[in-house]
């Protein structure tokens, strides 16, 4: 199978967004301070440098790359891993809303550990002690200590079950 | 001197104090993993620093970034890896001088030198910051936006890759940066009317997701080593002599330049500074064949330098509001967070918290020196800890400190959203730091612009015609175009000398 040429994804990508910000920049309403250019201004810099620096690195970078090889940036197994910890961090984002955040980063870190161990040994018990103790070292010390709150649960709530 | 005898009660109050001391050493810790840094354990204090005084917030956050600094060197001497770049140098001597047995000589070398570095750097910064930020009141917005257009523009050019790829990240950045309510005329731009986007993209969650969170994504999904067996039998003593000050002298004190001068140009970090200092030291060495065997100078030279980064890249931040390298760039974000102001005014309104910020470097520095030498011989325990632990907790953490920054659970899908940002420009080679530093001087760069423009009647020419602001953009012109043209006069060069051949 022929690799694909990650630079020139990445000047194309980069257009695209670039299209994109000047649409999305031509919509914002001009409120002008005298003689001054405008909320828009920057945007379009923005959307303008990005187009010309993608550009460049299509003409340049990408024969470069491709004299070169394009190497794979991760191994099957590698994006495997990296979805299984994305995939894992909407889990821990999504299980905060619903089962607070004390729960959720006692047992987070938990499945984070097992996760990241690969294939080495754990110490279940300094795993668990790990896991609680921090999570409720972090969890009190932000709400009770510095007063900063942190989602307590929607499901509690429901239930009517009251939580620290 | 009244605001430094202020600051230094303040700094001796026991909970400032033993913060600031307990960051340093975690600060050390996460320096001398590779993989790890102290930059990373300062964007996980960020949320913190929400509940707590701007004094004990900043000891939390400077101490972890000298001790970050100073601990990088440890992987570099006993296992041949750097802790972070700025001791790549370190390696080529540091490590060899392990492997001949001279363990405990090098790691007194990276200690001694580490601490000389920052404590003399600092006293300059302590010495320079008001005097340059007393210049930079005289300069109005043009020069201001010249030179934050600088500062990213020789971090693009100055950083690894393509320049063209961290130009685009710069604008990229710049773009991130106009999210949310104008500055000037209150427009809401790119907001969806998403209530949550009208104050903008949450810097501490942006720095969450491309800082911390896409190295623990990456580093897993790569597959993260383990570090290779350290010797400890030679770990004993302290292995340093007067003869050794004295004989090392003019290697100490030229690095110590290099690294000041080159911490304090926006963008050229320690990364770069320990490489030239160890080129210059070879070059005014006797003995020039000897450095990569595990020749002293060598290691000197890297540490002093880079350790002297940290008061060259304070003297910008503090006097001119602008970030000298990736670490700085987040301690100004705590700065805004803490409703600071950095720059020329900064000095004169918060004379004592300036002088709390030099002093935080300067005890640290000490404390860590101290510490380091008597804890020496448990240095190779440090790198055998365990990642899967320590990447659960940042993770955990980067998920509180999203959460908190706005209360919002808005706040922690971006900062995933960033996390996979990260990933997807670490993918293509795209630098991060000028992403991140366009982002943080983006809102600057579009009030000085503007506020120049209408200041001038529309005159856009006034960023050309101000000699200050003209040689600004000559040197970020030059900063992105001179390696090209660097490069085709030797092609050039070596063109003609074949010919002749």
């Amino acid at each position: 199978m022929k690799k694909i040429n990650r630079t020139y994804v990445l000047g194309a990508l980069g257009l695209a967004i670039a299209a994109w910000i000047v649409w999305q920049a031509s919509q914002i309403p001009m409120r002008l301070v005298a003689n001054e250019p405008g909320p828009r201004f920057i945007p379009y810099v923005s959307a303008g440098g990005l187009a010309l620096f993608s550009i460049l690195t299509i003409i340049f970078d990408a024969p470069k790359e491709a004299k070169k090889g394009t190497k794979p940036y991760l191994d099957k197994a590698g994006w495997i891993r990296l979805a299984i910890i994305i995939g894992e961090s909407i889990l821990f984002a999504l299980s905060m809303v619903y089962i607070g955040f004390w729960i959720t980063a006692m047992l987070g870190m938990m499945l984070f550990i097992v996760t990241l161990k690969r294939n080495k040994k754990i110490n279940w018990v300094v795993a668990i002690l790990l896991s609680i103790g921090l999570a409720s070292l972090c969890y009190f010390g932000f709400t009770r200590g510095f007063n900063i709150p942190l989602p307590k649960g929607e499901l509690w709530e429901a239930l009517g079950i009251a939580m620290p | 001197m009244q605001a430094y005898i202020e600051a230094l009660g303040i700094l001796l109050q026991p909970a400032n104090f033993l913060v600031m001391y307990a960051c340093a050493l975690v600060g050390c810790v996460l320096g001398a993993i590779p993989g790890l840094s102290g930059g990373l354990g300062i964007t996980l204090l960020l949320p913190m620093t929400f509940a707590l005084s701007r004094e004990l917030s900043f000891s939390m956050l400077v101490g972890m970034y000298v001790g970050g600094v100073s601990g990088s060197f440890i992987a570099a001497v006993l296992v041949g890896i750097p802790g972070s770049a700025s001791s790549i140098g370190t390696c080529y001597d540091g490590y060899p001088m392990t492997k001949n047995g001279k363990a405990a000589k090098a790691l007194s070398i990276g200690i001694t030198g580490s601490f000389i570095g920052t404590f003399v750097s600092i006293i300059v910064a302590m010495l320079c910051s008001g005097a340059i930020a007393d210049i930079a009141l005289s300069l109005g917005p043009w020069e201001y936006f010249s030179l934050c257009l600088m500062a990213i523009t020789m971090v693009v050019g100055l950083s690894n890759g393509s320049v063209f790829k961290g130009l685009m990240a710069a604008f990229l950045g710049l773009f991130l940066s106009t999210v949310g309510a104008d500055k000037v005329t209150n427009t809401l731009r790119f907001t969806f009317n998403n209530t949550n986007l009208y104050g903008g993209i949450n810097m501490v969650c942006m720095l969450m997701g491309t800082f911390a969170l896409q190295q623990v994504a990456t580093a897993y999904a790569k597959g993260q080593q383990d570090m290779p067996p350290v010797d400890t039998a030679s770990l004993k003593g302290f292995g340093l002599t007067i003869k050794d000050f004295v004989s090392n002298a003019k290697t100490i004190i030229v690095s110590l330049f290099i690294g000041l001068f080159i911490g304090f140009l926006p963008g050229m970090g320690s990364g770069i500074s320990n490489l030239i200092a160890y080129g210059q030291a070879k070059k005014m060495d006797k003995h020039p064949e000897k450095f990569g065997t595990g020749y002293d100078p060598g290691v000197w030279a890297t540490e002093v330098a880079n350790n002297a980064g940290v008061g060259g890249a304070l003297i910008p931040m503090i006097s001119l509001g602008i970030p000298g390298d990736g670490t700085t760039v987040l301690l100004l974000s705590a700065m805004t967070i803490k409703g600071l102001q950095a720059g020329p005014m900064f000095i004169k309104t918060n004379p004592v918290l300036a002088a709390l910020i030099f002093l935080i470097v300067l005890v640290s520095a000490i404390l860590v020196f101290f510490t380091e030498l008597g804890t020496k011989r448990w240095f190779p325990y440090l790198l055998k800890a365990p990642y899967h632990y320590l990447f659960s907790a940042i993770m955990m953490i980067c998920f509180m400190g999203a959460f908190s920054a706005t209360t919002s659970i808005f706040s922690v899908y971006m900062m995933i959203a960033f996390g996979i940002l990260g990933v997807v420009m670490d993918m293509f080679g795209m630098p991060m730091t000028p992403l991140m530093l366009s982002f943080i001087l983006g809102p600057k760069i579009e009030e000085y612009f503007r506020t120049g423009v209408s200041y001038a009647r529309g005159d856009y020419s006034r960023f050309l015609t101000r000699p200050v602001s003209l040689i600004f953009i000559l040197i970020a012109i030059y900063s992105v175009v001179g390696p090209f043209i660097t490069k085709a006069i030797k092609n050039r060069r070596a063109a003609k000398a074949g010919d002749i051949k």
